[in-house]
C-alpha cells in the first residue's frame, strides 16, 4: 500500500470540491482498500465519504431512491424493495458475504472492479490497470471472462449483481460534481472497454453516486435474480440472469432481461425481450427467445461454455418465475 | 469412580483459548526490539536475475535491511536426497520457479516492509519455464511394484485379454493446503541461543533442520509451536522462509518477524502436485478382477519436492487380484516444491482406483457395493500379510443401510426431483497405519495436576485433548486434572510428528507407559521417603488408584504424599518403539456413499448428502474424530468440486489467491453421517487404536464423481468436476 493522504469532508459540496487527479472516494472500502492492499489501486489521496448524507431508501416522484450509501445488506432487507424488486433483493443476497454486505455500498457496488486474476496481481501486464500493456487473459485463464462487449484491449466482466438487476430495471444513477447534479441510465453508465479498459464509467473526475433511481414498474414485484456459480455462496457468477415479465393471461406481454457473467458490462438483452412478447409463458418459448441472448457472443478458449449456460440460464430464470405467485 | 473417557465426546482442552484470541500463534509472539521482514518473490519461471534495485526501497521509510542474492544473508544447504526444497535462498542467482524467494525487506513495521518491497526491481535472464503436465511425456519411475500370477509374463497380455477391460485416465492440478494461519516464523535470539515460534508438524525435525541451515549446534534451538493453524503436510519441513527469517535475525541481532501474504503462501511453501492417472483393469463378466495396473504422472518440481505415489496405498491395498502392476512415475517441472498434502498420495490415488471400479461396476452390471465385495481382501495384495483388523464388508454393509443405497437408481440419469437429477455413487477409503517410537513424560504434581508431556504438535487436529484423555485414562483421573504439554521442540526428545495420522496410535501406548512409569515413581518415593507415611513399607503393599496411594487402611493423594515429602513434582518417561516386522499389515478401511443433484439446465452440482463408515480400530475422543472424518469429507468435495489452480506456461499459479482458488462453504456442505465400528484393533497396541486423520479426505472425491455419473451418466475424468464439464 502506497502512502495516501486521508479526509473526511462532512458535506457533499466539500466532498466534490477539489477535483484533483488521483483522489478516490472511500465507501466501504471493500474493493478499494482490497485494491490498494494490492496496489492495483494507488490513490494519492483518500476522501472517506461515510459523513456524507447519502442515505436513505424511499419513494420518490422519479422512483425509489436508494441512498449511495446504504449497505447492501439494508437494502436487500428493506421492505419496500423485497416487495416491489424482488430481483434487486435476490441479486444483493447472492452477493459476497454476510460480512460483505454489511461494509459494502450501493454506490461502491456499481463502481466495483472487475475480478480478472491478471488486474489484481501487478506482476503482469494488464491494458486496464496499465494501459497499453496488454491483456494476458485473452490467451490466458479466462474461464470467468466475457464473451460480450469485450475488445480486442479487455475480456474482463463487470462483476456487479446489483448492476445486472438495476440495469433489467431501466434505473439511473444521480450523479454530483462541481458543476452541478445529473442522471445517467444505468445502461449507459459503464462503458464498453473499446480501447480504453481503463475507463470504466461515465464518472467525470471528482464526481460522486448520490443516488441511484429505480423507476416505478408494478409487474417488476414478479421478477427474480438466478445466480449460476461454482460454489453456492461467496462466490462470483458463472452467469446470472435478472427477469421480469407481465403476464396476459397465459401469454408473455413484456418482459425485462438482463444478464451477468458474461459482458463486460452489465447486459440488458432487448432482442430476448422482444423475442419473448406475445408469447405463451412456457419453456418452449422461453428456449426460442434464450436463443437471442448469444447473437454476437465472442467466447474464448476456457469459456466456450458461457453461451450455453447463459441460454440455460434464462430459461431457468423465467421458469422459476412462472412458479411465484 | 471416574469413568475412562476413551471413545467419549470431550471437549477440545484448547477450546476456550482459542475461541476467545488467547491461543498464541507464531506471529502473535511480540519480543522486545521486535522488526517485520516481508519476502520478494521472483516473477519469471526460470531463468538467472542479472540485477536488482534497490535504492529505493533502502530509502524507504522505517527500512533497516534488504536482503538479496547480491547482498545475501549467509544459509547453508542442507539437502541430502530427500526433504522439500533442494536449495536455499539468496545463496545463488538461479531462478527455479516463479514465486521463489529472491529478497528479504527488513523494516520497523509489517507495512513498511511490504511497501518497500514493492519497490523492489528485478532483472532477470529468463528461459522458458516447464510447467505444463500434460504437455510432457511419461515421467521416471520411481519403483514399480508387480505381482503376476504364475504363468503370467505380461500384465498386458491379461489386461488385454479381458473379458471385461477398463482403462481410465483421470487427471487434477496442483491443489494448495491453505491452512487457516499463513505460515509466519517470528526468530528471537539470546546470545547463541535461538528459539523460533513458527507453526510445525514436527517441532522436533524442524529445529534441528532450522539449526543445520544456519550451521550451529541443534541444542542451540529451540522451536515452539505451541498452537498451530492447520498443517495438512504443509507444515511437516521447516521451509526456507523459516530458515531466512532466523538468518536474517542473528544478522540484525534483533528480533524478527516474517508473515507470508496469502498469496506467498500459494508459492513460498509446497503445494499438492499436478498428477494424472490411468487405471486399468481386466475382470470376468461377474466383476471379480484379473488384472490391475494403476500408473501416474506427478508433477516434480527441479527445485525439490515431495514424490507422490498415488497408487501404493490405494490399488496396492485394497482389491484381490492375482496381478498387479503399480508404476508411479515423476515429471521434472519448474514448478514449486510440492509437498504432502492430505492423505498425500490418497487421495488422488484412490479417485482414479475408485473412479475405474465404479466404471467396471457400469461395464458389469453388478452393483457397486456387491463388486467390492467381490473383490474384497483379507490379506495385502503386495505384501501377503493380513490385514491386523479389517471390518470393511461390515462398513458397506450399514453404510448402505443407513444411506438407503437400496434406493440407487442403476441406470444413470434416471431419477429426478423436479428440475434436478439425482444421483447416487459409493467409494472405499483406505490409510495405512504407521507404527513410530515415541516417547512421552508423566508428572504428578503437588498442586494435584499431572502435565502429559509430548513433543508432537497440535495443527487443530486434536492431539491437545488425546494427551488429556489418554492421561486420564492411564492414572484414573478426570481430564480436567490433566495439564498437557506439546508443541516444543525442547520436550523429551521422541514426539510423534503430527503426519501420517500418527499421533494418537503411537502416543497412546507411550503415555501408558509413562503413567506406569511416573506411578511407579510415586510409590517408590512413597516407600523410601522418611518423611512419607508410607516410608518403610514393602513397595508391593502400597498401591495406586485413581490419584490415591493405598496401603492397609492408609490412603493419601499423590499431591498430599508430595506435599508431605516437600517435593513438588515427580515425573517419569515412557518410551514405545512397536515392532517393524510384524505379521501383520496395519490400514484403516471406510465406504463413503453420496447423494447429488444435479441441475438440469444448469448443471450445477450440490451434494445432498453424504453417510461414510469406517474402521479405525479404537476411538479415543470421539468429539474430535468425527470433526476430523467430516473436515476429511469436505475436503474430498473440494477435491472433486472446486479445487484446482491451473498454472500458465510463464510459471504463474492462475488462482493463486483465497479469492480464486475455491474450497467448499458452508452453503456446499450437507449435514454428513458419520459413523464409526469401534473394534479395537488387537495387534496394533494395547490401546487398539490406528490412525483416522486423513481417512476421510480419502476417496471423498470419488463417491462424488461416481454419484455425478449416475445423476447424469457424464464421466468426468479432469477433476475438478465444475459445471461447464456437464452442459
Ligand atoms: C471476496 C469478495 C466477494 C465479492 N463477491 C461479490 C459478488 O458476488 N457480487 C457482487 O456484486 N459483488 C461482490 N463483491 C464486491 C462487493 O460487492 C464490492 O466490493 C462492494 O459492493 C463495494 O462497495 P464499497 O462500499 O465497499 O466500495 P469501496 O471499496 O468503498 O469503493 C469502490 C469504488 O467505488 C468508488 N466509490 C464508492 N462510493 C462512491 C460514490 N458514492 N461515488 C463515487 N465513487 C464511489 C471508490 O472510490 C472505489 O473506486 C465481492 C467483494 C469481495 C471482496
Ligand atoms: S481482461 Fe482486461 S482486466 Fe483482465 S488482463 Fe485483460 S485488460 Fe486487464
Amino acid at each position: 500500500m502506497r502512502e495516501f493522504r486521508f479526509e473526511r469532508p462532512g458535506t457533499v459540496a466539500d466532498a466534490v470540491r477539489r477535483p484533483a487527479p488521483g483522489t478516490a472516494f472511500l465507501a466501504g472500502g471493500t474493493t478499494l482498500v482490497d485494491l490498494m492492499k494490492l496496489e492495483v489501486m494507488t490513490p494519492a489521496r483518500v476522501l472517506d465519504i461515510n459523513r456524507l448524507p447519502l442515505r436513505g431508501i424511499d419513494q420518490t416522484r422519479d422512483g425509489l431512491r436508494i441512498g449511495a450509501l446504504e449497505r447492501m445488506r439494508d437494502v436487500a432487507a428493506h421492505d419496500l424493495v423485497r416487495r416491489r424488486y424482488p430481483m434487486l433483493a435476490q441479486a444483493l443476497e447472492a452477493s459476497a458475504s454476510g460480512q460483505l454486505r454489511n461494509m459494502a455500498s450501493i454506490g461502491g457496488n456499481l463502481l466495483q472492479r472487475t475480478r480478472c486474476g491478471y488486474f489484481r496481481d501487478v506482476s503482469v501486464p494488464c491494458n486496464k490497470r496499465a494501459p497499453g500493456s496488454g491483456c494476458p487473459a485473452i490467451e490466458g485463464e479466462n474461464r470467468m471472462h466475457a464473451v460480450l462487449g469485450a475488445s480486442d484491449a479487455c475480456v474482463a466482466t463487470h462483476p456487479s449483481d446489483l448492476a445486472v438487476a438495476l440495469v433489467a430495471l431501466d434505473a439511473t444513477v444521480r450523479l454530483r460534481s462541481r458543476a452541478g447534479t445529473r442522471d445517467v441510465a444505468l445502461r449507459d453508465f459503464h462503458l464498453l472497454p473499446g480501447t480504453t479498459p481503463e475507463r470504466e464509467h461515465d464518472l467525470r473526475p471528482g464526481e460522486l453516486v448520490t443516488d441511484v433511481i429505480v423507476p416505478d414498474l408494478g409487474w417488476a414485484s414478479r421478477s427474480v435474480y438466478v445466480k449460476i456459480r461454482d460454489r453456492q455462496s461467496y462466490e462470483f457468477a458463472l452467469a446470472s440472469a435478472a427477469v421480469a415479465v407481465r403476464r396476459d393471461g397465459d401469454t408473455i406481454a413484456e418482459a425485462r432481461v438482463a444478464v451477468g457473467g458474461m459482458g463486460t458490462r452489465p447486459w440488458r438483452l432487448p432482442a430476448v425481450e422482444a423475442a419473448l412478447a406475445g408469447r405463451p409463458a412456457a419453456e418452449a418459448s422461453y428456449t426460442a427467445a434464450a436463443e437471442h441472448a448469444t447473437d454476437g457472443v465472442r467466447p474464448l478458449r476456457h469459456n466456450a461454455f458461457k453461451p450455453a449456460l447463459m441460454r440455460r440460464t434464462l430459461v431457468r430464470a423465467l421458469l422459476e418465475l412462472e412458479r411465484i405467485r | 469412580m471416574s469413568v475412562s473417557p476413551i471413545g467419549r465426546e470431550t471437549a477440545r482442552v484448547d477450546g476456550p483459548l482459542k475461541v476467545t484470541g488467547r491461543a498464541p500463534y507464531a506471529a502473535d509472539y511480540h519480543p522486545d526490539g521486535l522488526v517485520h521482514g516481508h519476502l520478494v518473490l521472483a516473477t519469471v519461471g526460470r531463468g538467472t536475475l542479472r540485477a536488482m534495485d534497490v535504492t529505493r526501497a533502502e530509502a524507504a521509510p522505517g527500512v533497516i535491511a534488504v536482503y538479496t542474492p547480491f547482498q545475501p544473508v549467509r544459509l547453508i544447504n542442507t539437502f541430502q536426497g530427500f526433504g522439500a526444497e533442494n536449495y536455499v535462498p539468496l545463496q545463488d542467482t538461479t531462478v527455479r520457479f516463479r514465486g521463489q524467494i529472491i529478497g528479504l525487506v527488513v523494516a520497523g513495521t509489517f507495512e513498511q516492509a511490504r511497501d518497500a518491497a514493492a519497490l523492489i526491481t528485478a532483472d532477470y535472464a529468463g528461459t522458458p519455464p516447464r510447467t505444463s503436465l500434460a504437455d510432457a511425456g511419461p515421467g521416471r519411475s520411481q519403483d514399480i511394484v508387480q505381482v503376476l500370477a504364475p504363468g503370467v509374463a505380461s500384465i498386458d497380455d491379461v489386461l488385454r485379454a479381458g473379458p471385461v477391460t477398463i482403462t481410465t485416465t483421470v487427471t487434477q492440478p496442483a491443489q494448495h493446503h491453505v491452512a487457516m494461519e499463513p505460515h509466519a516464523t517470528t526468530a528471537t535470539w539470546e546470545d547463541d541461543q535461538l528459539t523460533v515460534y513458527s507453526g510445525a508438524q514436527m517441532p522436533q525435525r524442524s529445529a534441528p533442520a532450522i539449526a543445520a541451515g544456519l550451521g550451529i549446534d541443534p541444542a542451540k534451538v529451540r522451536l515452539i509451536c505451541r498452537y498451530t493453524g492447520g498443517g495438512f503436510g504443509g507444515r511437516s519441513p521447516a521451509w526456507n522462509e523459516a530458515k531466512l527469517c532466523a538468518a536474517a535475525a542473528r544478522a540484525l541481532g534483533r528480533p524478527l518477524k516474517v508473515v507470508l501474504s496469502r498469496e506467498q503462501v500459494f508459492t513460498t511453501v509446497g503445494h499438492r502436485p499436478a498428477v494424472r492417472q490411468t487405471v486399468r483393469l481386466a475382470a470376468q463378466a461377474d466383476g471379480r478382477l484379473l488384472a490391475l495396473a494403476h500408473d501416474s504422472d506427478a508433477e516434480y518440481p527441479a527445485a525439490g519436492g515431495w514424490p507422490l505415489i498415488p497408487a501404493q496405498h490405494t490399488s496396492g491395498v485394497l482389491y484381490r487380484t492375482p496381478n498387479l502392476r503399480l508404476d508411479q512415475r515423476l515429471v521434472t517441472l519448474d514448478t514449486p516444491s510440492t509437498w504432502a498434502m492430505r492423505a498425500p498420495g490418497e487421495a488422488p490415488g484412490s479417485f482414479a482406483l475408485e473412479t475405474a471400479l465404479d466404471e467396471l461396476a457400469a461395464r458389469t452390471g453388478v452393483d457397486p457395493v456387491e463388486l467390492r465385495l467381490r473383490n474384497y481382501a483379507t490379506q495385502h495384495p503386495v505384501e501377503g500379510r493380513p490385514f491386523s483388523s479389517k471390518h470393511l464388508d461390515q462398513c458397506y454393509r450399514l453404510g448402505a443401510t443407513r444411506f438407503g443405497w437400496d434406493r440407487r437408481p442403476a441406470r444413470p440419469r434416471s431419477r429426478t426431483d423436479g428440475d434436478w437429477l439425482i444421483g447416487m455413487g459409493m467409494s472405499t477409503a483406505a490409510y495405512p497405519t504407521d507404527r513410530e517410537a515415541a516417547t512421552v513424560r508423566v508428572r504428578f504434581h503437588d498442586n494435584g495436576r499431572v502435565s502429559v508431556a509430548s513433543g508432537t504438535s497440535d495443527l487443530g487436529t486434536g492431539a491437545w485433548t488425546v494427551l488429556a484423555v489418554a492421561g486420564a485414562d492411564t492414572l484414573g483421573l478426570p481430564v480436567e486434572v490433566i495439564v498437557p504439554e506439546l508443541g516444543d521442540s525442547a520436550l523429551p526428545p521422541g514426539g510423534v510428528g503430527a503426519v501420517g495420522s500418527a499421533v494418537t496410535a503411537n502416543t497412546m501406548p507411550a503415555v501408558r507407559a509413562a503413567g506406569r512409569a511416573a506411578i511407579g515413581t510415586l510409590l517408590r518415593a512413597a516407600v523410601e521417603n522418611p518423611r512419607s507415611p508410607f516410608h518403610g513399607l514393602d513397595p508391593a503393599d502400597v498401591s495406586y488408584r485413581q490419584g490415591r496411594l493405598h496401603s492397609g487402611r492408609r490412603s493419601m493423594g499423590f499431591d498430599e504424599l508430595l506435599r508431605a515429602i516437600g517435593t513438588p513434582a515427580l515425573d517419569a518417561i515412557g518410551a514405545t518403539d512397536p515392532a517393524q516386522d510384524s505379521p501383520y499389515a496395519f490400514h484403516s478401511f471406510g465406504a463413503h456413499f453420496c447423494e447429488v443433484r444435479v441441475h438440469r439446465l444448469t448443471a450445477e452440482i450440490r451434494v445432498n448428502r453424504f453417510t461414510s463408515v469406517f474402521d479405525v480400530g479404537t476411538v479415543i475422543n470421539a468429539r474430535t474424530a468425527r470433526s476430523q472424518f467430516i473436515g476429511g469429507i469436505i475436503w474430498g468435495i473440494g477435491h472433486a468440486l472446486l479445487e484446482a489452480d491451473p498454472i500458465e506456461p510463464d510459471g504463474r499459479y492462475a488462482a493463486a489467491t483465497m479469492a480464486d482458488y475455491l474450497v467448499p462453504v458452508n452453503a456446499d456442505i450437507p449435514d454428513i453421517d458419520v459413523h464409526w465400528l469401534g473394534y479395537p484393533d488387537p495387534h496394533i497396541s494395547e490401546s487398539g487404536a490406528r490412525g483416522l486423520g486423513e481417512l476421510g479426505t480419502v476417496a471423498s472425491a470419488a463417491a462424488v464423481g461416481n454419484a455425478v455419473y449416475n445423476a447424469t451418466g457424464i464421466r468426468v475424468h479432469d477433476l475438478p468436476i465444475t459445471l461447464d464439464k456437464l452442459l
